[in-house]
């Protein structure tokens, strides 16, 4: 297992409340909520790097482009 | 990662030891290419052509995990490899992102995809029995899918795991590891969603435990 280093985090109410509620209706602690948002930030990046794009799409199949930092 | 682990050595009947890693690297996609892919080619030309059962024939000639190389370096995704007597014997592909729970009492929650997951063509039984050949090491498969539990036990996802499996490994799945089927898949070539709920996962990592 890979070791893991321990950092402080400062977050608003607001953005502690959306963590906790996350964390609720996932089933998952709050670090691994944030460990998610990580990974999925990282492999987005990298698609849209490659020349990708990423969509979401309703229920009529219609596709909107997400735009990412 | 690197542990030590069993495979049956179906030569001699006894267990021999293997080892479980997860530091693949593009060495082992290249072994795969060079050393199983001609192997599984030739075999599902053979057998296709031979008449046997669909079945039979494997569906994963075209596979190419060279492709996967950039995979290597993203957080979201983990490789495992398992090797014995000097050779790569099983290698799978995990998501950590991307996928969430379709059966009722857990959907929406996030979970362990087992995005490929392929043992070398030597060790799959029911491929080497219509060559007329002998499989040389056997238990591959439920190594790879005990570490891919590990693994959702390991992000906080309680052992949380779905797959989509080739028709070849649908029994396998349901028989042998004890998951759910939930339905076919038109997204993905209709092939059947498996998953496994954390007691369902419990059951397949502890059985033979109690």
């Amino acid at each position: 297992m890979n070791t893991k280093k321990t950092m402080t985090l400062n977050l608003t109410e607001q953005e502690m409340e959306v963590l906790e509620s996350l964390s609720t209706q996932k089933d998952l602690t709050k670090t691994a909520v944030l460990r998610q948002a990580l990974r999925l930030y990282q492999l987005v990046d990298a698609r849209l790097a490659q020349g990708g794009k990423l969509f979401f799409e309703d229920g009529q199949k219609k596709k909107a482009e997400l735009m990412v930092l | 990662m690197r542990v030590i682990v069993e495979l049956l050595d179906h030569q001699s009947g006894e267990f021999i030891e293997a080892e479980l890693f997860d530091e693949v690297t593009i060495d082992h996609f290249l072994e795969t290419q060079r050393e199983w892919r001609p192997v599984v080619t030739e075999a599902a030309l053979y057998l296709a052509k031979a008449g046997a059962k669909p079945i039979l024939v494997p569906r994963h000639f075209h596979w190419d995990w060279t492709k996967k190389e950039a995979d290597l370096r993203m957080l979201a995704i983990t490789f495992y490899g398992l090797g014995c007597g000097g050779a790569l014997q099983g290698l799978m592909k995990l998501l950590t992102v991307g996928h969430t729970c379709r059966l009722p009492e857990q959907a929406g929650k996030p979970l362990v995809y087992v995005d490929y997951l392929e043992a070398a063509p030597w060790n799959i039984k029911p491929l080497m029995n219509a060559l007329g050949k002998a499989p040389r090491y056997g238990g591959i498969g439920t190594l790879l899918l005990e570490a891919a539990v590990q693994k959702s036990k390991d992000e906080g996802f309680k052992g949380r795991l779905a797959l989509h499996s080739l028709p070849t490994s649908e029994q396998f799945y349901l028989k042998a590891c004890g998951m759910t089927a939930v339905g076919r898949d038109p997204a993905k070539q209709n092939l059947l969603w498996l998953e496994y709920t954390p007691e369902q996962a419990e059951r397949f990592i502890t059985r033979g435990t109690a």
